[in-house]
């Protein structure tokens, strides 16, 4: 399936201790120490003034790491925007890779350790392509697109997170872009994740 | 589906004109890309479709300890002077006189989250900002917006900036008309007009329906229109008291009257004329002085009227002119739902609070404007189509962007006040406090502009944070303050016409920068910005909460009954102001006080580009922050002088303060310069200004050029304009001494 513009991926705070403006000082130190590999780390953004929403922005020319609140559910947003690869696979398999690269340098970040754990049994998956992958309710090609969509990521997590994980489209609003709930009950940690993702160490 | 894109998909809704010129900008992109334009014409070029640089697009990052190169890819492809392709940037959306339909919220949302960080902001002339946009994604997003009717040309660049509009005009109580459908004809009527295309600088235009109200800021703009109305042979005739030269900006210029009465048939003809004689005889060189400001002040406003009204004789006669007066009869804002009232209804100590603050009685019986106060003028992609629904369910289309980075819902019919508020409420969107001390205005600052020297935005939310916890029991006498903060003198905060304004600059301590704001008091936000504040004293960016806490409870304890913030400022007047402030100029050495060192939400130590190394840390200071003090004190007393109506003294005095800091200046590498007016000048000229070495990034030689001017034309009679003029011109070229000593490096130190 085609490339979607942008593609993001959602893990949600197991436990979180620390107030979001303790991410400023950690994301410059990323950024100073060019910790992400293959991203290039532009800037903080401090959006802790808006209520249940992205409080403080890791912004990178590639990808966007975002302390998101919104909806009242916080957790580590990964945005991939730029070289996603040739298709929704490669776009699936780089953004999850560097998602979970994300969430194994934030919990082992020498500032954040200890005081914050996120899980790995389940994401959000968004396709931010309305053009391409239209949230529309209505029958036709935007509806056999979603649901491609999702048999197409159903088979790629399950093969990664588990035969028991489960993709299902989020019945939101059709002007919000096309989202996926992923459940996986026996999910690996982190490290295996990325291992067989080949991205591990 | 992967050949068709939004320009196939939208060919149907896109208004003809606008797709062809988003076509026309796309294959600019292309020929740039390939090296076949020129990067300055790309540059005005992009700019006029509203597409903006943004902080680090020159490739190059202060990460608190030394500059970095941004390795993007392709370094050597640009899309303007020292500004990389691949950067990220600001697109700015035109919204003429802030006015949304629910459709047109939807789909900024949707543009937000797919080519933007998913944030709106709102700025303070009703426009709407994205930032981290890719250039490659501008074409779509701007097909998209063009669908609902909506443009990004002439947003930015040398042209008609967007047209705004008293966000209350057609519901306001003490307007004389509704200005609302002529700024949208003027709006129509100078989009891409050929007599706006060869303007030097940016021109921008606002209405306002009444004199007393802020709502317009007709003062303080390029051109500005109050609405009137005047008895022509028997009959009441509609028409605008038109202002022109206004502009905050560096030197704060208050507009001059053009026309005491120009009527709604001469209206148009009148700004083509205005914008012929601008185009002509402004200036093109030196962008700062390109403003019509400054062509008002300089040909004076007699002769700028005179040789207005003799374009207006030659102009070859346009139907447009006339033409949207046949459409003035059915404009109409339609009610989603019929007038009610409130009374009756159970409110909560909640609701009340937001009530007092969000809510504004229209003039029509049973219907209230709401004010949606956004914190820093922030909404996210997910509220703004939530905001969209709520809008469709109470107002319909009767929605605006307003000049304090608010939205406004207008016509809600009054029962239906609680259920809103509860609304709003579940979307993060229901704070109350809007238009009072907790509301407070910021420019994007260090943020994202590439023009930001400190926080504005970090010290805003401080603030808000800090105020919004005591609001409950803050003092009658301060609720309604305005704050407003600008990150560097450009204004963009309109930091000059709040009651408490800052804008950032930075000073020296030991070897390190710290951050600072420069503290504006007693400017006037009503009476469509009626007047400036002027600087009192810099003080550490660390402090400002410390210091808007001593300043307002000295207002409470000393205001007489009834006194406004701006005439108790002027009643204890300046000198006792910056005795207010002057226990927070002493700067504490970084190893005392690290933490005022780095910027609010920003733990990197402050710099404006490399952090100055080298000299002696410890009780020492340099021999230039020494000559350096007496200048800024002078400049003071040149306001005290124009308090007292002395304008000659307040002009010699500013005079004598740029006199002092370029001595100082001098000193650093000449320390037998001597105290000649004329040598001080010459060596400052030689060693400083044809170096180049006095030069701002961005503002060039404008600062070293006021003295240069003023030593060289004296002003034989002063007047209170001309004095108030020079000494903000002081003030800006002691700036520029700061700026330039901190970049050289002095290196003459005297141990105290």
């Amino acid at each position: 399936m085609i490339t979607p513009h942008r593609l993001s991926v959602k893990f949600y705070f197991e436990e979180l201790s620390v107030d979001a403006e303790a991410f400023i000082p950690v994301f410059h130190r990323w950024i100073r120490e060019n910790v992400v590999p293959n991203e290039l780390l532009l800037d903080v953004a401090d959006y802790k003034h808006i209520l249940d929403g992205p409080a403080i922005l890791l912004v990178g020319h590639e990808a966007d790491y975002v302390i998101d609140f919104t909806d009242g559910k916080p957790g580590l947003l990964y945005v991939r925007k730029q070289d996603l690869g040739a298709d929704l696979s490669n776009a699936l398999d780089t953004t999850l890779s560097q998602a979970l690269n994300g969430v194994k340098l934030t919990e082992s970040d020498v500032e954040l350790q200890g005081k914050l754990k996120l899980r790995t049994d389940g994401a959000t998956i968004v396709l931010l392509d309305r053009l391409n992958y239209p949230n529309a309710a209505s029958n036709g090609d935007s509806v056999d697109t979603a649901a491609s969509a999702e048999a197409h990521l159903s088979d790629s997590l399950a093969a990664l997170f588990g035969s028991d994980a489960t993709v299902a489209r989020v019945d939101n609003d059709a002007r919000e872009p096309l989202t996926f709930e992923l459940r996986a009950p026996s999910a690996p940690d982190v490290d295996t994740l990325l291992s067989q993702l080949g991205t591990g160490n | 589906m992967s050949n068709i894109g939004w320009k196939d998909v939208l060919t149907d809704d896109m208004p003809v004109d606008l797709a062809h010129e988003i076509d026309i900008f796309e294959g600019q992109m292309e020929l740039m890309g390939q090296g076949k334009l020129d990067e300055k014409v790309f540059a005005e070029t992009r700019l006029r479709r509203g597409v903006y640089g943004q902080r680090y697009d020159n490739g190059q990052r202060h990460d608190g300890f030394e500059s970095r190169e941004l390795e993007f890819e392709e370094l050597d492809r640009i899309k303007g002077p020292d500004t990389l392709w691949h950067a990220p940037g600001m697109q700015r959306i035109k919204v003429p006189g802030g006015g949304l339909s629910p459709e047109q919220l939807d789909v900024l949302a949707q543009v937000a989250d797919e080519y933007s960080d998913g944030i709106l902001h709102i700025t303070t002339r009703q426009d709407i900002q994205l930032h981290f946009v890719h250039i490659e994604d501008t074409p779509d997003m701007m097909r998209r917006l063009a669908a609902v009717g909506i443009t990004t040309r002439e947003a930015c660049g040398n042209s008609v900036r967007n047209v705004t509009c008293c966000h209350l005009s057609g519901v306001c109580r003490t307007e004389v008309f509704d200005a609302t459908p002529y700024s949208e004809a003027f709006a129509q009527f100078l989009l891409g007009h050929d007599d706006v295309q060869d303007f030097g600088r940016k021109f921008k235009p606002a209405f306002s329906g009444c004199e007393s109200e802020a709502c317009g800021l007709v003062m303080m703009h390029d051109i500005g229109y109050l609405a009137q109305v005047k008895e022509v042979d028997g009959k009441l005739k509609r028409g605008f008291k038109v202002f022109v030269g206004g502009g905050l900006g560096t030197v704060p210029h208050q507009a001059k009257v053009l026309s005491e009465f120009t009527s709604e048939e001469e209206m148009l003809p009148l700004v083509q004329a205005v914008a012929r004689v601008f185009a002509r005889l402004g200036e093109k060189r030196n962008r700062n002085r390109a403003r019509i400001k400054f062509l008002v002040a300089k040909l004076g406003i007699d002769e700028f009227r005179r040789l207005v009204e003799e374009e207006r004789k030659t102009l070859p006669h346009d139907d447009r002119w006339t033409a949207y007066l046949d459409t003035l009869p059915q404009y109409e804002e339609k009610p989603a739902k019929p007038p009610t009232f409130l009374n009756g209804q159970v409110r909560s100590t909640e609701f009340n609070q937001w009530f007092e603050t969000n809510v504004y009685s229209q003039r029509q019986e049973g219907y209230s404007v709401v004010t949606v106060n956004l914190p820093l003028g922030d909404l996210t992609s997910k509220q703004t189509w939530e905001l969209a629904d709520v809008a469709r369910k109470y107002v319909g289309d009767n929605v605006r962007a307003t000049v304090e980075q608010n939205i406004v819902l207008r016509w809600v019919s009054d029962s239906d006040l609680p259920s809103l508020y509860e609304d709003l409420k579940a979307i993060g969107l229901g704070d109350p406090g809007a238009g009072t001390i907790v509301d407070i205005t910021a420019c994007p600052g260090t943020d994202t502009c590439k023009l930001g020297i400190a926080s504005s935005r970090g010290l805003a939310g401080e603030l808000r944070t800090r105020l919004t916890a005591k609001s409950a029991s803050l003092p009658d006498a301060i609720k309604d303050l305005k704050i407003k903060i600008s990150g560097c003198f450009n204004s963009c905060g309109q930091h000059h016409v709040s009651d408490i304004g800052f804008f950032g600059n930075s000073r020296r301590s030991g070897n390190f920068k710290m951050p600072h704001f420069q503290v504006v008091l007693g400017g006037r936000w009503r009476d469509n910005a009626g007047s400036y504040g002027l600087a009192v004293g810099a003080v550490p960016s660390k402090t400002v909460p410390e210091v808007v806490d001593i300043i307002t409870n000295r207002y409470i304890d000393e205001r007489a009954k009834g006194e406004t913030f701006q005439d108790w400022i002027g009643r204890i007047g300046k000198k006792e102001a910056r005795g207010m402030i002057q226990p927070f100029m002493q700067l504490p050495a970084f190893e005392q006080e690290p933490d005022y060192f780095s910027d609010w939400g920003d733990p990197r130590v402050f710099s404006l580009g490399d952090i100055g190394i080298g000299e002696c840390a410890g009780e020492v200071v340099s021999l230039f922050s020494m000559e350096i003090s007496p200048a800024e004190s002078e400049a003071f007393e040149a306001q005290i002088a124009l308090d007292e109506n002395d304008p000659a003294r307040a002009d010699a005095l500013a005079y004598s303060s740029m006199l002092k800091a370029a001595r100082a200046l001098v000193r650093t590498q000449f320390l037998d310069v001597g105290d000649s007016p004329d040598r001080i000048v010459e060596e400052f000229k030689t060693r400083f200004f044809d170096t180049e070495l006095f030069f701002d990034q961005y503002a060039k030689g404008k600062f070293g050029q006021y003295l240069l001017d003023r030593h060289q034309n004296p002003n034989p009679n002063p007047d209170n304009d001309s004095a108030h003029r020079l000494i903000e011109e002081a003030l800006l070229f002691i700036e520029a001494t700061h700026a330039c000593e901190s970049k050289v490096g002095g290196n003459v130190l005297v141990e105290i």
